[in-house]
């Protein structure tokens, strides 16, 4: 979605497609390759009862999102969260 | 049910939502859900959120695919080319201190804001 110009709505479901076998492929390293597995189990759970809902009700929602401003509002929340990882990692 | 485990629901719900929505990858928000407001490693909220968003995306794909949206051989290049690339990643990931594997991560949500915010000045720019 970042970087090609196919329609939005084709791209996030390309993406949405194309995670599910990267995140299948990378899971396994972060469990076996370390003393303890990489993962928290306890908040995945609830994450994911969570995102479920979210994505459910995404997906449904779309035509009528104002996409414009969610990625103004999204770019904000990721430039400053991702400016405190860089300088107070 | 905790108040970290409300945070979790609700942080969840707000990844699934955009990914659902704009498309960005759950991981975008779920990390940082993980990382600032649960106070998890960053490899710990990575391989987290690898959990997670397989579910996550099953269900979002599985809409869009009945609405037929799902553009089935790019979607599979993508997904093909990434499995190579997300294993050679997490490789790496695992034997990075933390604090560089967060800066690495910040360097790239800044990156992934600053595409989000191009994108949004263009469709402005074609609004007549």
């Amino acid at each position: 979605m970042l970087w090609t110009d196919t329609p939005q709505r084709n791209a996030n479901a390309n993406s949405l497609v194309a995670i599910i076998p990267i995140a299948v492929a990378a899971l396994p390293i972060y469990y076996f390759r370390k003393g303890s597995p990489q993962i928290d189990s306890h908040v995945a759970l609830f994450l994911v009862i969570g995102s479920v809902a979210g994505a459910y009700i995404g997906a449904r929602v779309l035509s009528r999102i104002p996409d414009r401003q969610l990625k103004f509002a999204v770019a904000i929340v990721l430039g400053v969260v991702g400016l405190k990882e860089l300088l107070l990692p | 049910m905790s108040w970290a485990d409300a945070a979790a629901v609700v942080g969840g719900f707000g990844a699934g939502f955009l990914s659902g929505t704009i498309g960005i990858g759950g991981g975008l928000l779920f990390v940082p859900t993980m990382t600032v407001g649960l106070r998890l490693s960053q490899a710990v909220a990575q391989g987290t959120s690898l959990v997670a968003i397989i579910p996550t995306a099953i269900v979002g794909a599985f809409t869009h695919f009945r609405r037929g949206n799902v553009l089935s051989r790019p979607a599979l290049m993508m997904g093909g080319g990434g499995v190579v690339g997300a294993v050679i990643g997490a490789l790496v990931a695992v034997e990075v201190p933390g604090p560089l594997l967060a800066r690495i991560w910040g360097g790239f949500l800044v990156f992934s804001a600053y595409r989000l915010t191009m994108q949004a000045l263009k469709a402005s720019e074609k609004t007549p």
